[in-house]
Order: structure tokens, then sequence, then C-alpha cells
């Protein structure tokens, strides 16, 4: 097993490294930027080093920083989390010339299977399914008709110098299929002086489902299930949950073996994932695989009862997967929220700030992996994920009241959080049933009017008094301030009053 | 004490008077003008706690930076004007005014990459009128009214903070 790890990232999954290693006995070394020190991950370290200004090309991602605090401090492996490095092949070639250890796949491995199209070609020697269409741009219409129907309607013409929905057609049926031909040639030679168009299988309203992969050195690699990822706001994903309600065992099978197939095509080492668009026949295509650990891992853990980033540091050193099966069968139901300092009223414009107070959630299946506290300032420099918040249960239903029961419980004051999002999105109908796809959230929120709230009976009034009473305890006002229970001394009472005599 | 209360929900503005009296540890309150069986204490930082009839509320109160209270009440969120009437310096400037002249604030730290408008335009109800970047995302901040812009404190490339005042509406 590794010496000493070094954890090349911040924030909340900083934290969860560092949590990992802990538990694992590894003592691990943190790296922070000037506006990083007081964050949470470096509170919690036992080691810590600044490597540079806020701006991350300052800091988190200056390799050659990383490779000298690892090597100052005694580290022989470096977790890059997610982001930043993460899925740069230079970390980890830097890392082999230092001769440390970097805990995820081989450079080669992430450049081949990291690239969009590198991965598609790979995909097709691996016999996973890809969006089937032509490589090339249609040379006659008849070849490219006779293809269409080799596919199946719908189908989709694309410029080759496209972009804005300019020289593309969504092509229903076989008899709409050269005029439309025409139509996106002309539009494409009009919108860029280029009348190619590729043909694309059409997916309708397709799902985001993932299937995560761990693949020890040894040569052995199994799926840990998928994870439904389709609401997506402006394609960042923001609810995550496992398992999917349209994956069924013989289809979970079918992508976790898909998934296998195209890891050892790609000699992949460490956890992965493997990213598919589900259509509304349950034809399954390869998107692309993130080379990394996602930020949606807890959801797996909640429904494995595995530890993937403890997995990881096992593979990294070496060791076996410790498992019998290929594939897995859930266990009840989890599902994550990202909590972002974002103003939901405002377009989503970023809040970062004070966190001034807070109260978090707890209680049964309930887990919150975070990097931030109550005093602490959420920085302007980075990506404002403040938490995330799982539920599990025993079913869908059952998870879906607890994540709602936490999101109650969850209180942060000083700045603005999503939180209202996830309230709405968890009331709506055609979510609870699971009808969604990449696309329902950006249609939710552009078309739908948010329902009204039913307040609680009194609400108003508690709030005026609330009001009232906070005003009478500021400085200035004669009031209690204190926090009940605690009998305020009567030297720091007298103290008080002799200072307030003191005023003109 | 006696304060006035103006609240602003999404729902609607109101206006309650409340009385607090010491009494003992506690307080005895009246909410326009009628006695209510209210308990109220200071629970934790910023958190206020009322049982009201017996149902219980936790408000969570922070000042924004106009000088306005910001409460969240579970789901609900309110704004809270509190002003006392016997305070001779009256009220608290900026509260509550939806008309008259505006003041374009940046709402968080960064950069300003943009200026949208000149002096003197007219502009409508959410028309842009300056770019903000902040986390590497550009940000139009709009204008509140319809009117003309009468002054523009931000330039383009200024960095600025929360708060900071980069052009008047009027």
């Amino acid at each position: 097993m590794f010496r000493k790890i070094l954890i090349a990232n911040r924030g909340e999954i900083a934290v969860r490294i560092l949590r990992a290693c802990r538990e694992m006995g590894i003592p691990s070394v943190c790296v922070f930027s000037e506006v990083d020190r007081t964050s949470l991950h470096i509170r919690l370290a036992d080691e810590a080093y600044l490597i540079g200004p806020a701006p991350s090309r300052e800091s988190y991602l200056r390799i050659d920083k990383l490779i000298d605090v690892a090597r100052r401090s005694g580290c022989d492996a470096i977790h890059p989390g997610y982001g930043f490095l993460a899925e740069n092949p230079a970390l980890p070639r830097a890392c082999a010339e230092a001769g440390i250890t970097f805990i995820g796949p081989s450079p080669e491995t992430m450049e081949m299977m990291g690239s969009k199209t590198a991965g598609k070609q790979l995909a097709r020697r691996a016999d996973v399914p890809t969006v089937p269409g032509t490589d090339d741009p249609i040379e006659n219409v008849e070849d490219a008709q006779a293809l269409a129907r080799v596919m199946g309607y719908p189908v989709l013409l694309k410029a080759v110098a496209g972009g804005g929905g300019k020289g593309m057609r969504v092509v229903a049926s076989d008899e709409s299929f050269s005029p439309a031909f025409r139509d996106a040639s002309s539009e494409a030679f009009n919108a860029f002086g280029d009348s190619r168009v590729f043909l694309e299988k059409y997916l309708d309203s397709p799902r985001h489902i993932e299937i995560q992969i761990l693949a020890d050195s040894h040569g052995r690699v199994v799926s840990l299930g998928e994870r439904e990822c389709s609401i997506q706001r402006r394609h960042q994903k923001v609810i995550e949950e496992a398992p999917s309600t349209v994956v069924n065992p013989d289809l979970r099978r079918k992508m976790g073996d898909a998934a296998v197939r195209l890891a050892r095509a790609g000699g992949y080492v460490n956890a992965g994932t493997v990213e598919f668009l589900v259509d509304a026949n349950l034809n399954f295509y390869f998107l692309e695989v993130n080379t990394r650990l996602q930020v949606e891992h807890p959801v797996t853990e909640q429904v494995t009862g595995l530890d993937l980033v403890k997995l990881q540091i096992a593979i990294a050193a070496g060791h076996r997967l410790p498992f019998a099966w290929e594939t897995i069968t859930p266990r009840g139901h989890a599902m994550e929220v990202r909590l972002y300092a974002e103003d939901p009223d405002n377009n989503f414009f970023p809040c970062p700030g004070k966190i001034i107070a807070r109260r978090i959630a707890t209680g049964p299946g309930i887990r919150l992996d975070e990097g931030v506290y109550r005093g602490w300032t959420v920085p302007i420099e980075y990506d404002p994920l403040l938490s995330k918040l799982i539920a599990w249960g025993n079913s869908r239903e059952e998870t879906i009241s607890r994540l709602r029961r936490a999101l109650d419980e969850y209180t942060i004051t000083g700045i603005r959080t999503n939180v209202s999002l996830f309230r709405r999105i968890l009331g709506e109908p055609e979510f609870l049933r699971g009808e969604i796809h990449t696309k329902w959230l950006d249609y939710l929120l552009a078309y739908a009017q948010p329902p009204a709230m039913e307040a609680r009976p009194g609400t108003e009034a508690a709030a005026a008094i609330a009001a009232a009473y906070w005003e009478s305890i500021q400085p200035g006002n004669s009031g209690g301030g204190q926090i009940s229970g605690s009998e305020p001394s009567r030297w720091k009472l007298e103290g008080r009053r002799s200072q307030l005599d003191r005023q003109p | 004490m006696k304060f006035e209360v103006y609240l602003e929900s999404p729902t609607g503005k109101t206006k309650h008077v409340v009385d607090l009296e010491k009494d003992g540890a506690s307080y005895k309150v009246s909410l326009d003008g009628k006695p209510v069986d209210a308990d109220v204490i200071l629970a934790a930082p910023n958190a206020v706690s009322v049982i009201l009839d017996g149902a219980v509320f936790e408000i969570h109160i922070a000042r924004s930076l106009d000088g306005i209270y910001k409460l969240q009440a579970g789901p609900q969120e309110f704004q809270a004007d509190v002003r006392d009437p016997r305070a001779w310096h009256g009220r608290k400037q900026g509260a509550l005014e939806a008309e008259g002249r505006q003041q374009i604030i940046a709402p968080m730290p960064g950069k300003v990459i943009r200026l949208l408008v000149n002096v003197g335009d007219e502009v409508e109800v959410g028309q842009g009128l300056v770019v903000v970047e902040a986390m590497k995302m550009q940000n139009e901040i709009r204008s509140p009214k319809k009117g003309k812009v009468e002054r523009l404190q931000a330039k383009e490339g200024q960095a600025v903070n929360a708060g900071d005042v980069l052009a008047w509406v009027d």
C-alpha cells in the first residue's frame, strides 16, 4: 500500500478523498491556492502546502508544483479527484517520470478513451453500439436514403459546417427524405457556403444513463450498474439516481457487458464511467468515457455498499478486485442533488459569498458530501458546488421523500442556493413517474410556470414576529439577544450595562 | 417595543404591527393590535424560532445589502423592512421601493467586462446594462425598471465587489 497520497484537488472531492485515506490509515497531503487557506479540505488535512494564487491555472492546474509538493512531502501516489487535471494525460506522464503512482488509468488509455472520436472508433471495434450514422458527408441522395431505411426513421440530417440548428432537419418518414435533404443542403449552403450534410439516427428525448466500471491491473473488469443522469440543465447534470426507472436486469446486463467490453478493448485500469444515450425503445448508444471518478459516484456507493475511492486506491496499489460477480444488482434506491451557490430566480446566476448560518440535514438515509461550513466564504474563483445531498431508501418513493425531507432541513443563510429548483423537480408528476430525458428540465424551466406554493398557515405572522424580534435584539436596541437555554453571566450583563451607560 | 414590519413575498406585500413586551425571560407578543400566543427565541445564530399557537416555525434571517432582512421560513422567502415608529431617523434608505430611482448593484464580486448601455439611454425592464464575469461565467445585470440610465459607475475591465453600485436608473 502507499506511504502517503497527494490529493491534487479542492472542495468536497478533496474532503472525500482525504476521508478515504484516513479510513485506510494512509497519511495524505493537501494543496491549496491563496484563497483556499480556510477551505474545509485544509482544515481537515494532516499536511498542506500552498501551491499558488487563486486562478486555477496558476495553482490547481500546475503539474510542476504538484509533483514538487509530492516529492518534498514524500508522497508515492497522487489522486486527481474530478475536474482540474483528472483527465489530462500530462499528469500521469509527469507522475511516471517522477516515480509516483497516478490513481487512475494510464495516459495512453486516457487519450484513447477520453477523446470523442477515438472513443467512438474503439466502441465500434469492441462491438458497442454507437449512434448510427455516416462518418463522411452524403455523396448522393439515393445511397443516403437507403442507409436511412436501414437505420430506421426518424433520422437527422446535419450540416458538416453546422451550428445553431442551421442546415439541420429531422426526417420522420421515407417520403419526406429527399425534400428534407434538399432543404438541409440549401440551408447549409446559404448559412455556411458548404452544402454537405451528414446522416445520423435521430434520438427523440434520449436518456443519459451511464455505467460505472472498475478494472484492476490483473485483467478483471466489473460493472457496478447504472446511474440515471437525465436531469440536466444546459448539459450539466443536476440530479442523478440509481437504479434507473427504465433499466431492467436484462438491459443492465447488456449495458454492463458493453461497458466492460469497451474497457477491456482500451486496456482500462481503475474506476471509469461509460456514458450512453438510451432511446424510447431502450436501445443504447455509446456517448463517451469519463476516465475518472464522477461527481455522482456516491449514488453508486449507496446502492452497492462499496467505497469507490478506497477501491481506486487499492487498484492503483496493484490489489485485485475483492468480489466475485461480473454485474451487480443494485440494492434499494439512491438519489443525489447538487446544491450550488446560485440564484434560481435570477437565471442561476452564481452567488458566492459568506455562509452566515447553516442547518444541515441528517437522519436516516441521508448523506452529505461537502466542502463548506458556517462562517466560510465561498470563493468566486471556482465551481460554486456547495454540497452533494444524497438520499437512499428501499424504493424510489422512499428515497424521494427522504430527499424532500432533507431539503427542508438543510438551510443556508447568507448566500442563495438552488434548493428551490430541487423542491420543484421532486414535486413534478413526470419526474415522479420517471418520464424524463436530457432536455426535460430545460423545457420545464423554459415553458412551465412554477406551481404556486401553498404556504403553511401562520407562516406570514411568524415571519413578521421573527423580523420584529430580530430587529429588537440588534445591537443598539434594548432586548435580550442570548441563545435560549444558556443563562447569561451576571458579570457579563453588568459589563454590558456599564458600557451602554457610557454612550452619550 | 412596537415595530412596523413591511413584508414582501412573491405573493404580495403586507404590513404588520408587532408589539414585543418583555415578560420575564420571554415576551408578550401582539400582532396587529391583538395579543397572540407566541413564543419567540433565538435558537441558533441567525435562526429565530417562533411557536405560534403551538405551530413551530424556524425563520432564518440575514441582512441584505440595502438594510432589508431576508427571511427564509422553510421553502418560503420573505423580505422584511422593520421600522421602529418611535425612531426619528424614520425609515431606512432604499426600503422596499419598487419605483423611483434604482441603484444597480453588483450581486457578486467579479469583473466588469462589457457595458451594454450609455448614460442617457432609455431602458426597458429586464434590459441588460452591464456584463459582469464571475466564476468564469458572464452574467448580464438587468434593469429592474423602465427608465433612463442616469449614471454609469462601472468601467470596462474594472473589478467590483458584491454591493458595489454599477449604475443608476431613473
